[in-house]
């Protein structure tokens, strides 16, 4: 029961629906990838779960209780953290405060700082100073010193070369390692891919694929059709 | 196209016919009412006058306008003084310089507050209403002090018809402001209060629509000043306060005074409740008590009172009529079209956007570093690249949103450098954005018209709607869901006839049928319109069908450009597409 | 010129108050609050009521004063956190002008709309500089001017609080997502923000013209000198509003140009917006 699921799940954007039925189980220690193209409804899902709009129909579960009612605070409370688009730093805050403002001590501070050794150097600088691949590390140490439960990465590539992007992806998997269940959404298709054991492909607001990564990854097809329309 | 013209038939006819009623009515109301009540009638009509300037500002362009009244004491104080001197000409051509004198204190008072934007009007405002208010008690209007009252003229100088000829001035403010609404300035306000960009990226200047909004609001508060003197003879400070000041804007608030109807309820509400109070013996300071709460609950809740009643009535007519509603899409709707894109067809040769070396420095980031490309006259070049490659930016440098940039801009032989935003959409370089910057409050036609910036008869706008799959003129955009309104910003720029338009994912929020269905539409465009199009897209199978010419953006750099065929088969483009190359 | 600009100080101290709430709720809960003055003079008018009223000692009724100032303010950012938490500052801010011109006009059903006899929890004179006499009332203001805005520096930038209001105020979304609770937060500056106003104007009203309507219309030199830190910076607020008061002391001794006294916050306001806007900015939201 110590899961995150989605049940049918709807989210609408003015007048139509952007992303309709969707049913899903995040487990813990798991990484579940989404992926397929812009304005498939990827990031209005992700923000349906952590509250930031509510969903417009279907039901969200952790741990079997419904939370749709919920407001953002509480949800985070529960341990769903939400990494949005974007570096989410808040640039006048220090490294160090920006990390302090979610961890429950000093040392679980510290100890998020550690696992980023070129943050230790920048701990006082204001965290808007630094550079994309730099504010990226404060806002996965910042969910890391939360302890999070679920963890919901949106577009974490963003304007980042891939060489920094590719330092970042083993941090996801130590998340999971540790038994956080995550979701990660990515343009990225085959990185995502290569670390995700789950995965589900939207386009145009419908889920197209759902199952193993194994699976998808052999039926090149299926991505295909989800960018690029059509498979000629 | 009859059904058209009858529609501008109407819409001339049907205000000037409703104002001769209401002249009727105001002529039969003066002859019948007791004169207390003309005395109130002529209090309504005069706060009614004001809250339609309120409306204006508050209503239709967003801003914060605390001083309304101070405008009226200007007004008042002109007529008052020129009374005092006997100047030439009599009360009504003392009134209209009382108007005209509140619209140039209006639009200097209004000046500094244009570019910033939020509350700093709210700020200049309440401290202009606060020192004139001191000031007035200190000065005393024209006359006041001996006792020289107003004369008012000879043929409505009783109570009776100067409250009919009140009437009259207010009908005639209403008419004004009726046409103004619903002319390019009315739209320019409507659009400057939804998005600041959208309003420059059609080539409406921002400060100029803030500025004519903010001066005929001004001159109809000074109009309704000078009647304030004409009425009471002696002007004084007290009818002239910073609270009936902001009493004014939270009922122009909370009734919705962008509409006239709603303007002159306004004006009712102003008087009557007080009155009642009055009658029932209750503290006549309750009435601005009982506005403040409803101000609050109007402000919180978004709504106010005549819109909600307007969508009650639209949303039964739509009932009465479910044709009306527009179910139309691209992909029903508008002409077949068979052409295949042709990539190999002969390129024009003559450039008409040049783009050279330029850059955009973010703090430590480097959004773009030394793009260069060229676009030709009517041709569309795709320029495609992962999420946060630049795209956008590009586009915002470009269309001259982003001053601090580097590198040279050259449209067909001109440089852009410098130049703001509006002044590169006038030169025809027009774009359309990511984000739903199409005012709701306007029809399509209304918008359409806005900004094409040129005439444009109804059958063609009826034309390049139905080409882009868009509703009908006639469909106000508040019912229209976002993708569909991305079409009509395409189609309304299009219409505008510009050198260059750039397109930011205009098919976001549609399926991929209707992608499909944009795509042969614009593969017609340039040589239907006479434009070259930038197209930025992520769905390759449109980008395929319809740009001859691509450049690839990937970290700010250009990473390939060329046509089409060639571009695509470069393994490092699918790698910035997919992350790796193994996929395709 | 020294006489003036020192009798000034007393008024700049006050000005340099409610610079320092605004430049606070501005930065912390994006609202130009336009009631500032008027739940402070609510507050006074109040503690007024239950000294000559109720004949209660002046500490005590200051006290139900300060807090009913502190209660209404937070009424209102309640009103706004619950209704409002996504709105803009224009929006934020226009829902003010409703409390002010509904407080104004419940005090004049409640106490009458005469000028109301405060009895000055602080008088007389604190010492004399080159022949002109300091009063207590100016040392006390300008001295709180100076604490509120160092103490507010120390809350933002040394403790946990502080850290969660500046991580609200630059992405309310974010800070939420990551559990920070924005709406007691806010409530809490605005209630803070409401007593101190209240506690200022309950020092300076006996020595100022104290009706309902100026009291409330403190807000306007409040704002002007807000503005010179472009609501943000506490130690420019405090700085404009001192310059203000000072600048129109002096003006009000000078008879050829003492009617521009009352223009001055305005003019202040128009200057500061004149030299803000050199540069034409796109605000990326809009």
């Amino acid at each position: 029961m110590n899961t995150l699921s989605l049940e049918n799940v709807t989210v609408s954007r003015g007048a139509g629906p952007v992303i309709s039925d969707v049913n899903l189980t995040v487990d813990p220690g798991t990484i579940t990838a989404l992926v397929g193209p812009n304005g498939a409804g990827k990031t209005s899902l992700l923000e349906a779960i952590s509250g930031v709009i509510d969903a417009s129909s279907g039901s969200i579960l952790v741990d079997g209780e419904p939370i749709r009612k919920l407001s953002r605070v509480k949800r985070a409370r529960l341990g769903i953290v939400h990494i949005e688009q974007g570096r989410a730093v808040f640039p006048s805050l220090t490294v160090l405060e920006n990390i302090r403002l979610t961890a429950a001590t000093a040392a679980k501070a510290d100890e998020a700082l550690a696992a980023f050794p070129e943050l230790e150097k920048r701990r006082s600088s204001p965290s808007g100073l630094l550079s994309g691949g730099e504010q990226q590390m404060v806002v996965l140490a910042r969910a890391f010193a939360s302890e999070p439960r679920f963890l919901l990465i949106d577009e974490m590539s963003l304007g980042l070369a891939p060489v920094v992007f590719m330092r970042l992806l083993p941090m996801v998997q130590r998340f999971s390692e540790a038994g956080v269940g995550v979701l990660l959404v990515e343009q990225f298709t085959n990185l995502a891919l290569g670390v995700a054991s789950q995965a589900l492909v939207v386009s145009s607001g419908k889920v197209s694929y759902q199952g193993d990564t194994a699976t998808l990854l052999r039926s090149p097809g299926v991505l295909h059709g989800a960018y690029l329309g059509s498979t000629d | 196209m009859r059904p058209a013209k009858s529609k501008t038939v109407r819409r001339i006819a049907l205000p000037i016919i409703v104002g001769v009623i209401a002249i009727t009515l105001g002529y039969v109301l003066s002859a019948g009412l007791s004169g207390y009540f003309v005395y109130l009638g002529m209090s309504v009509v005069v706060a009614a006058i004001a809250i339609l300037g309120l409306g204006i500002v508050t209503g239709s362009a967003g801003m914060i306008a605390l001083c309304q009244l101070t405008f009226a004491a200007v007004g008042a104080w002109i007529v008052s003084g020129l009374n005092l001197i006997s100047a030439p000409g009599g009360f009504i051509v003392w009134l209209v310089l009382g108007g005209l004198a509140a619209g140039v204190v209006g639009v200097l008072i209004g000046l500094p507050a244009l570019r910033l934007r939020g509350v700093n009007l709210a700020v200049v405002t309440l401290g202009f209403a606060a020192a004139a208010d001191v000031t007035l008690v200190q000065i005393q209007f024209p006359g006041s002090t001996n006792g020289v009252a107003v004369n008012r003229p000879d043929a409505f100088s009783d109570d009776r018809s100067f409250f009919f000829l009140s009437v009259i001035i207010l009908v005639v403010c209403a008419v004004v402001v009726y046409f103004l609404q619903n002319s390019r300035w009315g739209s320019s306000w409507k659009s400057v209060a939804f998005s600041e960009r959208g309003t420059a990226s059609v080539g409406a200047s921002v400060s100029t629509s803030k500025l004519t909004a903010f001066a005929v609001s001004a001159t109809l508060g000074g109009l309704s000043g000078g009647l304030i003197a004409g009425q009471v003879g002696l002007a004084f400070a007290s009818s002239f306060t910073p609270l009936q000041s902001l009493a004014l804007y939270v009922l122009a608030i909370m009734s919705g005074a962008h509409l006239i109807d709603m303007a002159i309820f306004g004006g009712l509400l102003w008087v009557i409740v007080p009155e009642l109070l009055k009658r029932w013996g209750v503290p006549q300071d309750w009435g601005f008590v009982i506005f403040g709460a409803l101000g609050v609950q109007a402000l919180t809740s978004g709504t106010n009172l005549g819109q909600a009643i307007r969508n009650l009535w639209w949303k039964r007519a739509a009932k009465r009529r479910p044709v009306d509603a527009y179910v139309g899409s691209l992909v029903e709707s508008g002409p077949d079209l068979d052409t295949v894109v042709d990539s190999a067809a002969e390129l024009s040769t003559t450039p008409v956007l040049v783009v050279e070396n330029l850059s955009v420095t973010f703090g430590q980031v480097k959004a773009l570093s030394k793009v260069n490309l060229t676009v030709y006259e009517n041709s569309i070049m795709g320029l495609i690249g992962p999420n946060g490659a630049g795209k956008s930016t590009f586009v915002d440098a470009i269309s001259g949103f982003l001053p601090q940039n580097e590198g040279t801009v050259v449209l067909d032989g001109r440089p852009l450098r410098g130049l703001a935003p509006t002044k590169r959409a006038r030169l025809g370089l027009r774009r359309t954005f990511q984000q739903d910057r199409v005012p709701p409050s306007l029809t399509v036609d209304a918008y359409v018209r806005f900004v094409a910036r040129r005439r444009v008869s109804a059958a063609e706008i009826a034309e390049v709607l139905e080409f882009f799959g868009c509703p009908p003129a006639s469909t106000r955009l508040v019912s229209v869901d976002v993708g569909t309104r991305r079409l009509v910003e395409v189609a309304a720029n299009v219409l505008s006839k510009p050198r260059v338009l750039l397109l930011d994912e205009p098919a976001a929020g549609l399926s991929h049928e209707e992608h499909v269905e944009l795509g042969r539409r614009l593969l017609q465009a340039p040589a239907r319109f006479g434009l070259a199009i930038v197209l930025i897209e992520h769905d390759l199978d449109l980008v395929r069908s319809v740009c001859q010419t691509l450049t690839v953006l990937d970290f700010g750099e250009v990473l390939a450009s060329g046509p089409q065929a060639e571009v695509l088969t470069q393994p490092a483009v699918m790698k910035a597409y997919m992350g790796e190359t193994e996929m395709l | 010129m020294l006489q003036g600009a020192l009798a000034g100080l007393a008024a700049g101290g006050l000005y340099a108050v409610l610079a320092v709430c605004l430049t606070l709720m501005a930065r912390l809960v994006r609202v130009v609050n336009f009631s500032q003055a008027a739940t402070g003079m609510f507050g006074g008018f109040v503690a007024v009521w239950f000294v000559s009223q109720q004949g209660w000692p002046i500490w005590a009724a200051s006290i139900v004063g300060i807090v009913i100032g502190g209660a209404l303010s937070a009424i209102i950012g309640w009103i706004i956190a619950t209704w409002l938490s996504e709105a803009d500052t224009s929006t934020r801010s226009a829902v003010t002008v409703g409390p002010l011109l509904l407080l104004i006009s419940l005090s004049f059903i409640m106490f009458g709309n005469k000028p109301q006899p405060f009895q000055p929890i602080i008088a007389g004179t604190a010492f004399s500089i080159g022949g002109v006499f300091i009063s207590q009332v100016t040392v006390a203001t300008v001295l709180m001017a100076l604490i509120v805005a160092v103490i507010a520096r120390v809350v933002l930038t040394r403790t946990s609080v502080g850290t969660k209001l500046r991580a609200l105020s630059e992405r309310p979304t974010t800070a939420e997502l990551l559990g920070i609770p924005s709406k007691p937060l806010s409530i809490a500056v605005w209630a803070m923000t409401g007593i101190v106003s209240a506690l200022v104007i309950i020092i300076v009203a006996p020595s100022q013209s104290n009706d309902a309507t100026s009291l409330s219309m403190l807000i306007v030199p409040a704002a002007a000198a807000s503005l010179l830190g472009a609501f943000r910076r506490l130690d420019m607020a405090v700085i404009g509003g001192l310059l203000l008061g000072v600048l129109q002391g002096v003006v009000a001794q000078i008879d050829q140009v003492s009617f521009v006294r009352n223009f001055l916050p305005f003019l202040f306001i128009v200057g500061f917006l004149l030299w803000m806007q050199r540069k034409e900015v796109w605000d990326a939201a809009r």
